[in-house]
Parts: C-alpha cells; sequence; structure tokens
C-alpha cells in the first residue's frame, strides 16, 4: 500500500523479499509452495463438508464438522510435526 | 471453531464459505497449539545449544531468540504456515461482505434511530500507521472501503474466524473479562463517563457499557468504518454508545472529563512517539479519582527470551510494526511519563473469562497479582489464554 513499508526499526531486510514478503526457507519456492499446500487442503476440506452433508441427509444423523476438521487437519499435516 | 456473530449484520454465508472459515480456525488451532509447541522443542534442542556455542551463553533477549531461531526447521514450518493463515482468514470472509454490501447497509439503517451513534471527522488527517500498511495482513487495513461498513464486516467476520472461540461468543472476552476484573477488584469504583481508545469496532467496549450500565460510554479510533459499522453493530446489541472518529494522541475533549480511559491491543499499534502522547491524553482527560487500563501484550522485561520472541514474531511477519517496541518498553515507566504518579501504577492477569470462568476473574481480582505474567499462556491466543492489563489512578 506504501512505497516505504512500515517495519520494526531492528528488521534486517534480509527477512523479506525483494517484494517486501516475509521469507522462510532458503529456496523462496518453497514459501508458495507451503500456501499451495494450506490452500489445496482448504479446498479438500471444502469438498469433505460437501459429502458430509449428503451423509447427512441420507442417514439423518448429525456429524460433528469441529471433530473431523481437527481430524483431517491433524492427518494431512501429520508430516510436519516435530520438525 | 469460528464463532457465529451475535447480531444481525452476521454473515448469511454459502456452505463452502462456512466450510473455508472452519478449515482456517482449525489450522491456526494446529499452528498456534502444536507447531507453537514443536517450534518451542526445537529451540531448546538445536537453536539454544547452537546459540551458546556461538557466543558462550543462552539466548537473553527476544532478538536474540529470534536470531537463535531464523532458519530452524521448526521455525520456518511455523511461521510459513502462520502467515498463510492470516492471509486465509481474510480472505475466507471477503466474498461474503463484499456479496452483502447492500444488505449491511440496509441493517444498519434499520437500527439507526437506536440510542448511541456515530460522528466521523472527514477532516481528519488519518495516521499513516493506520491506512498505509496492511495490519495484521488485513487487505486495505482499517480504511478499506472508506466510511462504508466493509471494513468493520471484514474485521469482524474475520475475528470471528481468527479468533477460533478463544475471544469469545461476541468477540468480546478481553473486554468482559477486564471490565469484571475491575469491578470485583475495585467495587467502590463507579465510573459515571468512560472513553475507549482505538475501540476499532467497538467489540471490547460494550462489556464496559454492561458492567456500568449508568455510565455514558464514547469509543474513539481513527479509522471511519470500522466506527459506522461499530455503532450499527452497538445498536443492534442495545448498547447506547457514542462512536467518533478522533486520534488517541488529539483527543478533542475537555481536561477531566472521564473517570476510565481504556483501550485494547491498541498500544502497540502506535509509534513510540504517537503512545506516549496518547498516555499523556490520557492522563489530561481523566478526573481525579479517574483510572487509565489498557489490555496489552505483555512487556519483554517480564518474560523469558523465547516467549519474548515468540509474541514479537508478529512484529516482523504479521505487519505490526510497533509490536516489539511497545513491548520493549517499560508500561509503569509508560505511565510515570505521562503524569501519573509511581505509586499509582499496577499490572495483572486476568484469565480468559469465557475460558475460565466469573469465579476465576472474581478470584484473581482478590487474590495475589505479583505472578503469571511470566507463564505462557499470557498474551498469546492459544488454548488457556489469559489477559495482561495495566494501568495507573489519577490522583
Amino acid at each position: 500500500m506504501t512505497d516505504a513499508p512500515l517495519r520494526p526499526d531492528d528488521a534486517p531486510p534480509s527477512l523479506y523479499d525483494d517484494q517486501g514478503n516475509p521469507r522462510f526457507f532458503n529456496d523462496p519456492g518453497m514459501d508458495r509452495f507451503v500456501a499451495v499446500v494450506m490452500a489445496l487442503a482448504q479446498e479438500v476440506w471444502v469438498q469433505e463438508e460437501r459429502l458430509l452433508a449428503l451423509e447427512e441427509a441420507k442417514s439423518g444423523a448429525a456429524v460433528d464438522r469441529e471433530a473431523k476438521v481437527k481430524q483431517f487437519i491433524d492427518r494431512v499435516f501429520a508430516p510436519v510435526r516435530g520438525a | 471453531m469460528t464463532v457465529e456473530l451475535k447480531h444481525q449484520m452476521k454473515p448469511h454465508a454459502t456452505p463452502d464459505e462456512v466450510a473455508r472459515g472452519r478449515f482456517v480456525s482449525g489450522i491456526r488451532s494446529l499452528i498456534l497449539n502444536d507447531l507453537a509447541a514443536d517450534m518451542r522443542s526445537a529451540y531448546d534442542r538445536r537453536a539454544v545449544p547452537a546459540f551458546r556455542k556461538a557466543n558462550g551463553r543462552d539466548p537473553e533477549t527476544s532478538r536474540e531468540a529470534h536470531e537463535a531461531l531464523r532458519g530452524d526447521p521448526a521455525f520456518n514450518i511455523y511461521s510459513a504456515m502462520r502467515v498463510q493463515a492470516q492471509k486465509m482468514v481474510w480472505a475466507s470472509v471477503a466474498d461474503s461482505v463484499e456479496r452483502e454490501a447492500d444488505r449491511l447497509a440496509a441493517e444498519a439503517a434499520r437500527v439507526a434511530a437506536e440510542p448511541g451513534g456515530v460522528e466521523l471527522d472527514p477532516a481528519l488527517d488519518v495516521p499513516r500507521n493506520v491506512h498505509a500498511i496492511d495490519v495484521h495482513l488485513m487487505p486495505g487495513s482499517y480504511t478499506r472501503g472508506a466510511d462504508s461498513l466493509e471494513a468493520g464486516a471484514v474485521y469482524d467476520r474475520g475475528l470471528a474466524v481468527f479468533s477460533m472461540g478463544l475471544m469469545g461468543a461476541n468477540l468480546d472476552d478481553i473486554g468482559l473479562s477486564m471490565s469484571q476484573y475491575i469491578r470485583q477488584r475495585f467495587p467502590d469504583f463507579e465510573p459515571r463517563r468512560i472513553l475507549d481508545t482505538g475501540c476499532t469496532i467497538g467489540h471490547n467496549t460494550l462489556p464496559w457499557k454492561q458492567a456500568y450500565p449508568d455510565a455514558e460510554v464514547v469509543a474513539i479510533d481513527a479509522a471511519p468504518g470500522p466506527l459506522a459499522y461499530g455503532s450499527a453493530r452497538a445498536k443492534m446489541q442495545g448498547q447506547a454508545v457514542h462512536f467518533r472518529q478522533m486520534c488517541a494522541d488529539d483527543l478533542a475533549f475537555e481536561d477531566g472529563s472521564f473517570d476510565v480511559v481504556w483501550s485494547s491491543m491498541f498500544l502497540h499499534e502506535l509509534s513510540k512517539k504517537q503512545r506516549a502522547k496518547a498516555l499523556a491524553e490520557a492522563y489530561r482527560v481523566l478526573r481525579p479519582g479517574g483510572l487509565m487500563l489498557h489490555m496489552e501484550l505483555p512487556p519483554n522485561a517480564q518474560m523469558g527470551a523465547f516467549d519474548g520472541f515468540y509474541l514479537d514474531w508478529d512484529s516482523y511477519y504479521n505487519n505490526e510494526p510497533y509490536y516489539k517496541g511497545f513491548r520493549d518498553e517499560v508500561p509503569s515507566e509508560l505511565c510515570t511519563r505521562a503524569g501519573f504518579a509511581e505509586g499509582d501504577y499496577f499490572d495483572f492477569v486476568v484469565p480468559s473469562i469465557g475460558i475460565y470462568g466469573e469465579q476465576a476473574v472474581a478470584e484473581a481480582a482478590h487474590g495475589d497479582r505479583a505472578e503469571a505474567v511470566g507463564q505462557q499462556t499470557t498474551g498469546r491466543l492459544a488454548e488457556g489464554v489469559m489477559w495482561f492489563g495495566f494501568g495507573a489512578w489519577k490522583r
């Protein structure tokens, strides 16, 4: 939004890429790849909720979506735990 | 979990939008609880020993803990995912706000005649820290949509996703916890006029009206849109609050005209100079016997290196440029520089009333207050959160 971004006084320029975005991995592509994986997981969950709605309509039994989404996220992101 | 807003401007979200919001709340919970714990473990196992080897001692400050962790795999994955989750918070609500702009305006118009109101100041020079940066990565910041309801709606709906249920059913846990704490700790204090500075949409203003229903409550902010939204939101909840567009460091109120000057999560959004002026203004507009009170992040001086770094993370990666500068300051010194006497300063930690209950808040108000600031749950929006506050009486 501005040519001179507001940043903490002691923030080294190396924390950011040439567009001002925070960078964490040595390969800047990895930062974007993390975002893609998360967006993809979100869209898979959207489809999962659609399926849950169909199953609820068919069975008449309500599903605890909060518990389901936690199980889903724990399962998908298990490989990043304990890094 | 995503909170369902308790007023007529709550989103009429599609099932897909609800699912997206639920996912974002869930992934934030994973990051802020599980990945945060992984990062702490990595700090102890790898970062501290490496720092010790290079420097002959452990990290002693937030800055050194940050240096020690930069590049660690646990830091990288926590940080990259947290930044992305923050962007997903706002993205998950943007479509519904845009689609429902006309309905929101109609809902606000329906309650326009209710008690309370909003007074905007088109001539106000909105400070750079409010408009020139996407604060906490919210696109367009607090001034998106100018004086329309857009910024307020994005903030309110986004906070419902962001908070994971930890900021209360009405996103008012901070205000509820703090106002109940003050009522319990100072039962003879009966403020007649209360000012909330930097109120955004007034979500933590309303609890003060509930705690002291006979008091006149005024709430100010520099950004016009959130005030317009906050006024409609307050009216919908039957709370008569007067919202005015104004900067906290230049209050258009007379000397000695308030009994309470309050803020929540606001001082860290100001530059050092603005913050000093805002506190001096608070002192000026308080009556003798009045109370200045701020809910904020706990100061670095009262935390260990890792816990300090954990909170300062936002300063570098979540567009909160003044966050660390504020946390490096000493609250008691801020108050004395503003004019308060040293002996009239106090700080405290309040358990979240939504998580721990009213009894826990009462026990905190009446119990030993010399602890808890350094606890891991203080100031962190994660399971078991507790809120830090400080203030001073004007004699």
